[in-house]
């Protein structure tokens, strides 16, 4: 990016310094060598392992991957036969059903620990604390405990039900394809419920006071302030909380890899499960196949993600 | 979930008519509450303490009472673990990995953030909303490719290799948090530093690194938490067992002694311990990295 010697280098070096840098003169303004000294090293990890990674994977998509030195064209035929698979729309549901209702446990449990907190319980500090820990472990070592959690034998879950008399309820939670999703999308929340918790407290602490000392006067009761008063107000933050919770599930692997692997008989399979099943863990070794599978589910999250934005932009997202 | 829903009635309590019932009512919403927190912190708490116990436990012990308190406290365990089933080996690969890679997006992150904050020139917002736009990303868009590529430049199953991955992986977020503040130091600063004869470089290592330093330390342990339980591109990017992070040593251990849930356990433990010793020392600063960006 130096001084280029030769005419039509320090042409297009002008050009390009004039294009790149903005018309006003003030103290923000920077020559193109300035900016590139900070930027340079960023876009240049981001070019190598992000751009061009994502447009090999869409170039992969086209071709038959078998092994890693040659590959064979077969056009559409990957993205034809991705629409007709079972498994794949096993997958698609499951991960529809967990970025659904997943988020909605997230989101209501985290909103009761953070009402809990700002009615001022006591040790409030000491619990705010305890109950964003699950947030901070890894899913291997969430997932192998409740692994045990559920297990038929001796987990908790089960002990706890035949304590009571209710033997049973006790299922395989994690061997019945009727309750392993449902188990998994407990678990997920158990780990993340702390985190919209600190969320919700955030906003819940900006509110006005003053709306809830008139709702106070008012003489309303606890379900008439919580759904007309403080859900209301909240609702910019609660809605926030479910788009970021509904991408994340998009992306769900870890734990269903951990607990399930995708089983029994695809009742967990994520698409994410089955990209990466498809890709290293199949018989059959053809990277183009599950690189079709993630185009399309990138376009699918990227697609959720532009409609989310359009549907509920805001005013500082537009400030560009 | 259940277990929380009680919680809703007292903080809202207001029932003037009856001062008698208001009070019984108010304790029995009251017991409602501390019973709901009591049942939910345990729901939170207690699968860990569980685990904390199983990990100085032999096998034979748990399997004859899984949910007993330790008799004995088999620390050795954790020296078993360490020196026999080469946790150490996975923990001071992690460790290098994570730390590396953190030091790097770090820097290479607050370089760039502090260029799309500061300077205007054209292409800025594009360049931003490009290296923002991939936090959307699902990983498997890069996943499979990412394979190919380490794999063609002999980068495959090497700590080197995964933690370039990291560094691009949390190169976002990291530049997208610190653009936000960065954006917030006054320009008076910059230009009183200018007059002073400082260079554009001296301008970002002796004044936005040190004034930037609380949001850095922020983006810094939100990293670090993040790449230390990450697996997803740990298990596809390395499969010699010589460069295992821990995640992968505790899942392969898992994998293969099934039966040993004590050891599991105990290797589970030390991938937890430096967690819990960072939580120790900086719980608020925790929280805040983990929930940044989505406070607003």
């Amino acid at each position: 990016m130096s001084d280029p010697s030769s005419g039509a280098a320090a042409a297009l070096r002008r050009t390009l310094a004039s294009w790149l840098s903005a018309p006003e003169a003030d103290s923000r303004r920077a020559s193109l060598p300035t900016v590139m000294l900070f930027l340079a090293p960023a876009l240049l990890v981001y070019a190598a392992l992000t751009a061009y990674p994502v447009l090999r994977t869409f170039y992969n998509s086209f071709f038959n991957v078998a092994d890693l030195a040659s590959s064979e064209f077969v056009g559409w035929t990957h993205y034809a036969e991705v629409f007709k698979d079972k498994t794949f729309w096993a997958a698609v549901r499951n991960t529809a059903i967990w970025s659904v209702i997943g988020p909605v446990l997230d989101v209501v449990a985290g909103l009761l620990l953070a009402l809990c907190l700002y009615a001022g319980v006591p040790f409030s500090r000491f619990l705010r604390v305890a109950w964003f820990t699950p947030v901070l472990l890894s899913y291997v070592v969430v997932g192998i405990m409740w692994v045990w959690i559920y297990n038929y034998d001796w987990g908790v879950v089960n002990g706890l039900l035949r304590a009571v008399g209710l033997q049973a309820w006790s299922q395989a939670w994690l061997g019945d394809p009727r309750f392993a999703l449902g188990s998994l999308i407990v678990t997920h929340a158990w780990k993340w419920a702390g985190f919209n918790m600190v969320v919700c407290l955030a906003a819940l602490h900006s509110l006005p006071s003053e709306v809830l000392e008139a709702a106070e006067l008012d003489n309303c009761g606890w379900w008439h302030k919580l759904t007309d008063v403080i859900v209301p107000m909240l609702w910019p933050t609660l809605l926030n909380l479910y788009i970021l919770a509904f991408i994340g599930k998009m992306k769900v692997f870890d734990l269903v890899w951990i607990m399930t692997e995708g089983g029994p008989v695809w009742s967990t399979e994520t698409v994410s499960t089955y990209v990466y099943k498809r890709a290293f863990n199949w018989n059959t070794f053809d990277l183009g196949y599950p690189s079709a599978i993630a185009v399309v589910w990138f376009f699918v999250v990227v697609g959720f993600v532009v409609f989310f934005n359009v549907l509920f932009r805001r005013r500082e997202r537009m400030e560009y | 979930m259940t277990s929380a829903s009680p919680a809703l009635k007292p903080p809202f309590a207001a029932d003037h008519r009856d001062s008698l019932s208001t009070t019984l009512s108010r304790m029995l919403r009251n017991g409602g509450l501390m019973a709901a927190v009591v049942l939910y912190t345990l729901y939170a708490a207690l699968p860990f303490l569980w685990i904390g116990t199983m990990s100085v436990r032999t096998t034979a012990e748990i399997s004859a009472n899984h949910f007993a308190w330790p008799e004995t406290f088999h620390w050795e365990k954790f020296r078993i673990a360490w020196v026999d089933s080469n946790f150490a080996q996975y923990f001071w690969n992690s460790t290098i990995v994570v730390v590396s890679a953190v030091a790097i997006v770090t820097l290479l992150g607050a370089a760039a953030a502090h260029c799309l904050a500061r300077y205007n020139f054209r292409g800025n917002r594009l360049v931003y909303f490009i290296l923002f736009s991939s936090i959307v990303f699902p990983p498997q868009i890069i996943l499979i490719s990412l394979f190919q590529v380490l794999v063609e430049y002999d980068l495959y199953n090497s700590r080197l290799g995964l933690m370039i991955v990291y560094v691009s992986l949390q190169l976002p977020l990291t530049v997208y948090l610190l653009e936000g503040f960065f954006a917030r130091i006054p320009q008076d600063l910059f230009d009183a530093a200018k007059m002073d004869g400082y260079s554009d470089f001296e301008i970002f290592w002796r004044i936005v690194l040190p004034v930037g330093m609380p949001a850095i330390a922020t983006t810094i342990i939100l990293n670090f938490i993040q790449l230390w339980n990450e697996f997803l591109f740990a298990v596809v990017l390395l499969s010699d067992q010589g460069a295992r992070t821990l995640p992968i040593g505790i899942r392969a251990y898992m994998g293969d002694y099934f039966q040993d849930i004590g050891m599991i356990a105990t290797g589970m433990m030390i991938a937890v311990i430096p967690v819990v010793v960072l939580y120790a020392f900086f719980s608020e600063k925790l929280i805040q990295g983990m929930t940044a960006g989505a406070v607003k």
